[in-house]
């Protein structure tokens, strides 16, 4: 019986930078804020990470909740199998995203009981006043998600946000296409600001909307700041570390508290330069964490890399952002609101074409990795496959090869398991492949 | 049987079928350019009147994946998978480009993979949207002109209006053949066997327009001049799933006594049942037809009415259907890693049983290893609508 099964024991895992250290509280005072909206009857959407719509629903005062965030949550504290199990029941093939299963598995009983299933975790996943889905290539779900939950919540009303970037072509440039992208965003983020108007009874504040994305922009310039500080040799932080910092850039984009996170941080990380401390005392290995999202149930894995002197000044994985003033556009002169936001969409995800035409037989995604690999001394790269993800991990192997074909052989590592379904993990197994690949790292350096 | 024989009607979607992608090595014999694309939402159209012969890949069930596990991931759709796969062992060495729609993920992707490591001469990424609203179509219809620019471009020629709309016309003369075709399944016992049906559909994937339109007529003129098929068999079959390109599995089922004689599937009625319109621009027809005429799952339909309303409008045609082609049980055949259709089990299932009609739900890994399993669920859910 799924609701019989109680989460394993798990260790937490230790963090370099005391900002870090205090992302788990943010996150349940995050989650804490959604029940609190719910007693006080305010608007909730369930919201997706990097959907554009961050300021729109901030600036409207409607409370996200994320629910991949609530997934990695229940994966990261052992206890997801029963929601999963609970999704296979109705279904749905445990092939599926299973951030997405984990929603479903807990609002399909959710609903069946009419309350937050038995001892959820954080107080469990509200019942949403909308859904904001969103169509673009990162992934399916985006768009299949909130229309199966549907089937458990048939008055909530969904909407679908059209989200497309210009893809890297060999016959055209994406200038060539970009207008009619922002065309089509706008009009849709339009249509989403009319869902919204219609569902909450409340216009639009668009004074208030231009202030966030500004916030925004300026937040996402520290960001970029802060984590090329990681440059430093040591390394002050981690990707561990940034898989908590990752919360501030995809959760609360366009508050306050996002920008003052940072700043922190960046504060913190000078310090730390200035005296030397990297994340190990003695720091042997430099490694990039290349593509794919993190076991959230296994995150101490980067403990054990720290153990043996690696450590990961970057990572591609939730770095959802670049210096606006290095876009090839001054942002600062899109003054709609609307517009900025599919401008920056655009320019964020073509960000490294014009690279990649430079080197013949390259793309964009790997000379993301070849930037990285020379602007933070990296030695080796580490990938995360998830089995059940088909956004962020198809093409990771290619991507090895082309790296290998158009730059130089790096030592690499592709670690398998999956974001929340634990079964797929096996601890002693990922550990020998770790250790395997530090002895190949020895054996390079040597 | 003269050669003549041989070569028209069935025989010939038989011979197309066994040896897929014959045509078109010949076509390339004679100097012919081939275009090669996956899944139903790449307008061949526009190919066609580029000069070029489209061509549909397709995966073999019957060969295990080997070499596209070195450079595409395992957790890909499995057909996806099969279809690089058979690129990578040759199997379509006669390709001169790729065109790739922005489908599902595993093919959306996984475009890079393609591009890069078969290095064609042409390859081309259809950013069609997943919505359906005027702003989703107006974009589409822009994508759609981008793609035409750039084929014009490898074609070395403009694309003219005229070429499309002739293009078109032959397409939607291809569709009306196989609607006729699809009449001929509504008798009882249906005048043609879901297995011949699918083996038809497959070998019209892999033919120039035109000479699907011939074999289909001749396939037509002798299903209905041979005067009906076997014997009467106990349930008449629907299949609804993702992509079906092999005959193995619509064969599973009707040596278990039964006849497939209805789908929701490509080839199939998801993609033949509906034409293009006859617009000024016929750029605007393609983007109307291929956005919103499509019923597949990788298409978001925004709820207009109530969820009751939602579900007519996005499962509807498979009620009819059902009705249509009086249909005792439903297989819903979905692959394993498909999200489009994994997402919907749950609501296409209820909506069928709802109306009445039992469902039976199948996940499988497109291999033939996994027909034995298949056979035993088929038997017990066959047996379940007898007892009924």
């Amino acid at each position: 019986m799924t609701e019989e099964k109680k989460p394993e024991e798990r260790k937490k895992r230790r963090t370099a930078t005391e900002a870090a250290s205090r992302i788990g509280p943010m996150v349940k005072a995050m989650v804490g804020e959604v029940m609190q909206a719910k007693e006080e009857k305010k608007p909730i959407a369930y919201s997706f990470i990097c959907c554009c719509y961050d300021e729109i629903i901030r600036a409207m005062d409607i409370v996200p909740h994320w629910v991949e965030n609530y997934a990695g949550i229940c994966g990261a504290k052992r206890d997801a199998q029963r929601f999963l199990e609970r999704a296979e029941a109705e279904n749905f093939s445990r092939s599926l995203c299973t951030y997405a299963l984990c929603g479903l598995g807990f609002d399909a009983w959710r609903e069946e009981l009419g309350e937050m299933p038995p001892e959820s975790p954080w107080g469990g996943q509200v019942r949403p006043t909308m859904m904001l889905g969103s169509g673009q290539m990162l992934c399916d779900p985006r768009n299949k998600w909130f229309q199966a939950a549907q089937h458990y919540m048939p008055d909530i009303p969904v909407y679908d946000l059209g989200l497309p970037w210009p893809p890297y072509e060999s016959d055209y440039d994406y200038r060539q296409v970009q207008d009619y992208y922002v065309k089509y965003i706008v009009e849709e983020l339009k249509g989403l600001v009319q869902f919204l108007e219609k569902h909450t009874g409340k216009k639009m504040d668009w004074e208030r909307l231009n202030q966030l994305v500004e916030l925004t922009d300026k937040t996402w310039n520290l960001i970029w700041e802060t984590y090329e500080l990681r440059r430093a040799v040591p390394s002050p932080m981690g990707t561990g570390d940034a898989m908590n910092t990752m919360v501030p850039i995809v959760f609360m984009m366009g508050t306050q508290q996002a920008y003052d996170f940072f700043q922190d941080l960046n504060k913190e990380l000078k310090q730390k330069i200035a005296n030397k401390e990297g994340e190990v005392p003695d720091e042997k290995y430099r490694l990039l964490w290349g593509g794919g999202l993190p076991a959230w149930f296994a995150l101490g894995d980067f403990n054990y890399f720290n153990s043996k002197g690696a450590v990961f000044p970057v990572e591609t994985t939730y770095r959802m952002i670049e210096a606006i003033y290095n876009f090839d556009m001054d942002l600062t002169k899109v003054t709609d609101p609307l517009e900025h936001i599919a401008w920056r969409w655009v320019k964020f995800w073509t960000y490294w074409h014009d690279r990649a035409r430079k080197r013949p037989g390259s793309h964009p995604d790997v000379e993301r990795l070849i930037k990285y690999f020379e602007d933070y001394k990296i030695d080796g790269i580490v990938m995360h496959e998830a089995f059940s993800c088909r956004s962020w991990h198809p093409g990771l192997i290619w991507q090895l090869n082309l790296l290998k074909k158009v730059y130089r052989d790096i030592p690499s590592l592709v670690l398998e398991s999956d974001i929340v379904d634990i079964s797929s993990y096996n601890e002693a197994d990922t550990r020998a492949r770790i250790d395997a690949f530090i002895d190949t790292l020895e054996a390079v350096k040597r | 049987m003269p050669q003549e024989s041989a070569d028209k009607g069935l025989a010939a979607a038989d011979k197309y079928y066994r040896d897929y992608g014959s045509k078109a090595r010949e076509l390339k014999g004679q100097g012919r350019k081939i275009i090669g694309y996956l899944c139903a939402f790449v307008p061949a159209e526009v190919i066609t009147a580029a000069g070029f012969v489209p061509f549909r890949i397709k995966g073999d069930v019957n060969e295990p994946i080997t070499k596209a596990d070195t450079e595409m991931e395992t957790i890909i759709c499995p057909l996806v998978r099969s279809c690089f796969d058979m690129a990578l062992k040759g199997s379509y060495e006669f390709l001169d480009g790729l065109v790739v729609p922005h489908a599902c993920d595993s093919i959306c992707r996984t475009y890079d993979i393609w591009k890069y490591t078969l290095n064609l001469p042409y390859s081309h990424f259809i950013n069609m949207p997943h919505g359906t609203d005027d702003a989703s179509l107006d974009f589409h219809q822009e994508v759609l002109n981008t793609f035409r620019a750039s084929l014009s471009k490898f074609a070395g020629k403009e694309i003219s209006d005229q070429a499309l709309a002739q293009a078109i016309k032959l397409y939607n003369q291809n569709r009306a053949k196989v609607r006729e075709l699809y009449e001929l399944r509504k008798a009882s016992p249906p005048l043609i066997s879901g297995e011949e049906l699918t083996k038809v559909l497959i070998a019209a994937m892999s033919l120039p327009v035109a000479e699907s339109i011939e074999m289909l007529g001749d396939v037509i003129a002798e299903v209905k001049g041979r005067g009906g098929i076997a014997a009467q068999k106990p349930a008449r079959i629907m299949v609804i799933g993702a992509q079906v390109d092999d005959i193995a599995f619509i064969k599973l089922i009707e040596d278990s006594d039964a006849w497939v004689v209805a789908d929701d599937l490509c080839p199939g009625a998801r993609e033949f049942l509906s034409s293009v319109d006859v617009t000024a621009d016929p750029m605007a027809g393609l983007a109307e037809r291929y956005l919103r005429k499509i019923k597949c799952g990788r298409t978001y339909r925004e709820m207009k009415g109530n969820y009751e309303e939602y579900l007519e409008d996005r499962f509807g045609h498979m009620g009819r259907m059902i009705d249509d082609f009086a249909v005792d049980g439903v297989v819903l055949y979905i692959y394993k890693y498909c999200d489009p259709y994994g997402f919907e089990v749950p609501q296409i299932k209820s909506y069928i049983e709802a109306k009445g009609t039992p469902v039976l739900y199948l996940e499988d890994e497109y291999s033939m290893s996994t027909i034995g399993r298949l056979r035993t669920r088929i038997q017990a859910f066959l047996e379940l609508l007898g007892s009924k």
